[in-house]
């Protein structure tokens, strides 16, 4: 059964006439950018669909999913090692968590009773897990194994490490029972860090190699079949020891990175399910009566970074601020990414503030809006002589933002050089490199973080990060990196967010970054496939067991 | 010099040439900006000691000329390495691979070699006639018309639209119809064009099912990969032909007497296919191109694609291994076509006394 709202509103929106592509048009022209005006942008909420339920168990009980992944996966399905979002959509079905998100994106326990113990001046945490969970292979779940998935990655120095290198000591009490001593408090550990995959121990040291090609969790689906860089396939979980039991009888996965095959696939019915629908082929899929797309919001979010360095025209404030003002961020979502994505305001995706409490109608304020002339006074009185700034771009869809800035710079008598380049080609020359003006003054890239704040303004911000993650070299005000690291260490949420509060506040009135959108989860799936639901968490989806919802196919 | 023995040295004059490929490979591999462990990292919070780790691990650390000693070193004793974005041996990918790529490419040249020849020599008995223009026109079509479009419009066409074939991917022969069997194909009959609502209460099942989807789903790509190769041998064919029905010899066998069947048969298509098996041994390096890009369209899980993954993570080892095994095909290509000569023509021997 299709959503009250499913596609009402947007086929209503085209009828009206302000669609993309008159927004197009509008961008192409000039636009108007009236920030107001946000027609043509697509709201996840309208493709938030109802719960549908089977009339016959028995028979939904039978079905069989094919779901064509829009990249290809690493195919490290060993949560310890794996970095990869398209195996741990394969993995999340197979191990069990000790916290999972909801769909608000908060941490529920699931392997846990309840929410942890908390001490020692929020550095000491006691875990009480549910007795009796088997793994696939008939061992028991203990807390050994749960001290096991936290420590490996450590360990094994694996590219997870530093999500659990805080640890100071984990101390097993018995069988459901365990004690994690963090060396310092850290902030982001209630809200994303504990929600750590469990993996059997004595299964997964035997022999780590095998471990990844034959994985055993506790979760609602066994690893079944499988055939490298090829597909996946999973079994239903007869004994699973939560509800609810999937109805799926078995999953496939396969990939596809060529979008317009991918699309190709769903119409065709080659497949029953796609991840990640190209913006330009939305309006298509949504329009077919036996194709549901849907959509969600992401904890994504793209942003422009201005070199700050000395000797850039960047590194003067007012020049980022009058680069800011002359464009609109939202004439360029509608123009190009409209079914994809929204404009976003904050360094923080608008998932991770519905969580905290921050002043968003200040900083929505506080955003540079579209102002040409605000933005020609601005570069007029500071932007060096004969000022001509270089803005990277990779060779996507995101090249098309470095054109737009160009070209309103353009318009207001400034030239700026757009370079375009593989992505990682970029990155090498940006965020890798010691910021070399003459290089570079503007690049654009994204960042996938979580709930917390910390997986945003660490990576993206903080001083240690320089040619890590970062190619920005913004010094900042006095505070601005000890606030970073004193939110980072201390689990007083409340102070957290006020120093929150304050970092952020500093990035939209200084602008050493622009975030300019957050893109969607998407999928699309065959009409016969019922309860789907996107989740924020992508590698969560597709989300095809939880208590909100549980897949079927109808084969009628 | 015997057959053997010229084999042997076509080999062994090889092994320059794929040193050559290894050092310039290498060179431009690590020449090409980025980081390995960086982008193996992207997305995660990294510090300093775990890229030093990785790096490490990896080899990464130590100067070029040190890597490519040590690479050569494993490649001569039979090792290509471990891939770094895949965390799987080199060899072990590749053969994987392989498969895909080999089936499609040489399907492709079945298709352009079964369709051009004929449709080449009926071009040159025609010539000037309305078949001969229909086949110029086809001919230049399929030149000018790059492989991956092709694809895209018969995936739309004959998949999207009409619903008679697969949009993506391949069957292979050397995987057991189990491997398939997930996905539960209705009576496979059922899915023949036009006439598959005839045999709607039929299915197959088991090894006959999977020789039917086997080629159900080679079609199209096949179709899309051979229409250049069909294109370009179907015009040579048609000019080498006319040449042969042109010479002396055909002209003596005339006045003999001899039918116009065994001329073309006998005489005038044996010595205009030197041209054709050139070409096809040149055009292997195009096939593999163009394999890459209809790889993609087709969601084919192939070399093309392991090498552009390879070159996206800046995955040295499999950059190398692809390149080579890409080489040593090419050369093996070359070298069939030399030895396919001598059977051809006579006039040609493989030099020396025997």
């Amino acid at each position: 059964m299709r959503g009250n709202n499913k596609g009402a509103t947007r086929r209503r929106v085209l009828v009206t006439g302000v669609s993309a592509g008159a927004l197009a048009l509008a961008g192409c022209i000039g636009g108007n950018g009236d920030d107001d005006d946000d027609g043509g942008i697509i709201d996840p909420d309208e493709y938030d669909y109802e719960r549908d339920e089977p009339d016959d168990e028995d028979a939904a009980m039978d079905s069989t999913m094919v779901y064509t992944q829009e990249l290809e996966r690493d195919d490290d399905f060993d949560p310890v090692v794996s970095n990869d979002a398209y195996s741990m959509q394969v993995a999340e079905l197979l191990y069990d968590s000790l916290f999972e998100f909801d769909y608000e994106y908060e941490l529920q326990p699931k392997v846990a009773v309840d929410f942890p113990d908390v001490e020692r001046d929020d550095t000491r945490f006691i875990y009480e897990i549910h007795d009796g969970i088997e793994f696939h292979n008939g061992d028991e779940l203990t807390a050994d194994d749960v001290a096991h998935s936290f420590l490996a990655p450590v360990e094994e120095e694996t590219p997870n490490a530093t999500s659990y290198d805080m640890i100071e000591d984990i101390e097993v009490i018995d069988d459901t029972q365990l004690q994690v001593d963090l060396e310092y408090p850290y902030g982001p550990w209630e809200m994303f860090n504990q929600g750590v995959n469990i993996v059997p121990e004595d299964a997964r040291t035997d022999d780590v190699d095998a471990f990844n090609t034959d994985p055993i969790g506790s979760g609602p689906f066994v690893w079944s079949d499988y055939q490298m860089g090829e597909y996946v396939e999973l079994e239903r979980n007869d004994d699973y020891w939560d509800d609810p039991l999937p109805y799926l009888a078995e999953i496939r996965f396969e990939d596809n990175v060529d979008d317009s095959s991918r699309v190709g696939e769903i119409l065709a019915g080659d497949t029953d399910a796609i991840g990640d629908v190209p913006n330009a082929d939305w309006d298509e899929i949504d329009g077919e009566d036996d194709i549901n797309a849907h959509v969600a919001e992401s904890p994504s979010v793209a942003y422009i970074f201005f070199n700050c360095n000395d000797g850039a025209g960047t590194a003067n404030a007012d020049v980022r601020r009058g680069i800011a003002h002359a464009f609109s961020a939202t004439d360029y979502v509608e123009t190009y990414l409209n079914n994809a994505a929204a404009p976003v305001v904050t360094p923080t995706s608008p998932i991770t503030n519905e969580l905290w409490d921050f002043p968003l109608d200040e900083w929505e304020d506080a955003y540079p809006d579209y102002d040409p002339d605000l933005a020609q006074e601005l570069l007029d009185e500071n932007a060096p002589d004969d000022w001509n700034p270089t803005f990277m771009a990779p060779d996507d869809e995101r090249a098309t933002l470095a054109e737009r800035v160009a070209q309103r710079l353009d318009e207001i008598g400034y030239d700026m050089e757009v370079q375009t380049m593989a992505f990682d080609q970029m990155l090498d020359q940006t965020i890798y490199s010691e910021g070399d003006p003459d290089d570079y003054e503007l690049y654009i890239s994204g960042w996938t973080g979580g709930p917390d704040p910390d997986q945003y303004l660490y990576s993206n911000f903080h001083e240690s990060q320089e040619e890590i993650n970062q190619g920005h070299h913004y010094e900042g005000s006095d505070d601005f990196h000890d606030n970073i690291i004193e939110a980072r260490e201390t689990g007083d949420q409340a102070e957290r967010e006020e120093l929150y509060t304050d970092v952020i506040g500093e990035i939209i009135e200084e602008v050493p970054a622009l975030p300019i959108f957050t893109e969607h989860n998407s999928m699309a799936t065959g009409e016969h496939i019922k309860d789907m639901h996107v989740h924020p968490q992508m590698q969560y989806n597709p989300h095809v067991v939880s208590g909100d919802g549980n897949v079927w196919v109808d084969d009628d | 010099m015997g057959l053997l023995r010229y084999t042997l040295y076509r080999f062994v004059q090889a092994i320059p040439v794929l040193f050559g490929i290894t050092i310039i490979t290498f060179a431009l591999a690590n020449l090409a900006p980025g980081d390995p462990v960086q982008i193996m990292l992207q997305g995660q919070e990294v510090d300093e000691d775990l890229i030093q780790t990785m790096e490490e691990r990896y080899g990464l650390d130590e100067p070029v000329h040190e890597r490519y000693i040590s690479y050569m070193t494993g490649v001569l004793q039979g090792d290509l390495g471990q891939s770094f974005h895949y965390n799987q041996p080199v060899s072990d990918l590749i053969m994987s691979r392989l498969g895909p790529t080999l089936l499609l490419v040489l399907s492709a040249y079945a298709f352009a070699i079964v369709t051009s020849i004929p449709l080449g020599i009926l071009a040159a008995k025609r010539r000037n006639e309305p078949a001969d223009h229909v086949s110029r026109i086809v001919a230049l079509l399929g030149v000018s018309t790059p492989s991956f479009w092709i694809g895209i419009m018969l995936i739309i066409i004959f998949a999207v639209q009409l619903g008679w074939f697969p949009s993506t991917g391949l069957v292979y022969p050397w995987w057991s119809p189990e491997a398939y069997g997930y996905t539960g194909w209705p009576g496979p009959l059922e899915q023949l064009p036009v006439v598959g609502a005839m045999f709607s209460q039929y299915t197959l099942g088991g090894w006959p099912e999977h020789v039917f989807q086997i080629v159900r789903h080679l079609l199209l790509p096949m179709i899309a990969l051979g229409t250049l190769q069909m294109a370009t041998l179907m015009r040579i064919e048609r000019t080498q032909m006319i040449e042969s029905l042109q010479g002396e010899y055909v002209k003596l066998a005339r006045a003999y007497g001899v039918s116009e069947r065994t001329i073309l048969r006998k005489h005038a298509f044996r010595t205009a296919q030197l041209p054709i098996i050139t070409i096809i041994g040149l055009n292997l390096s195009t096939a593999l191109g163009g394999a890459v890009l209809v790889e993609y369209v087709f969601n084919i899980n192939g070399m093309g694609r392991l090498f552009i993954d390879a070159i996206h993570n800046l995955d040295y080892q499999l950059i190398m291994g692809v390149t080579l095994i890409f080489g040593t095909i090419f050369i093996i290509g070359v070298i069939i076509t030399d030895i396919s000569y001598a059977y051809v023509d006579p006039r040609v021997t493989y030099g020396g006394d025997d």
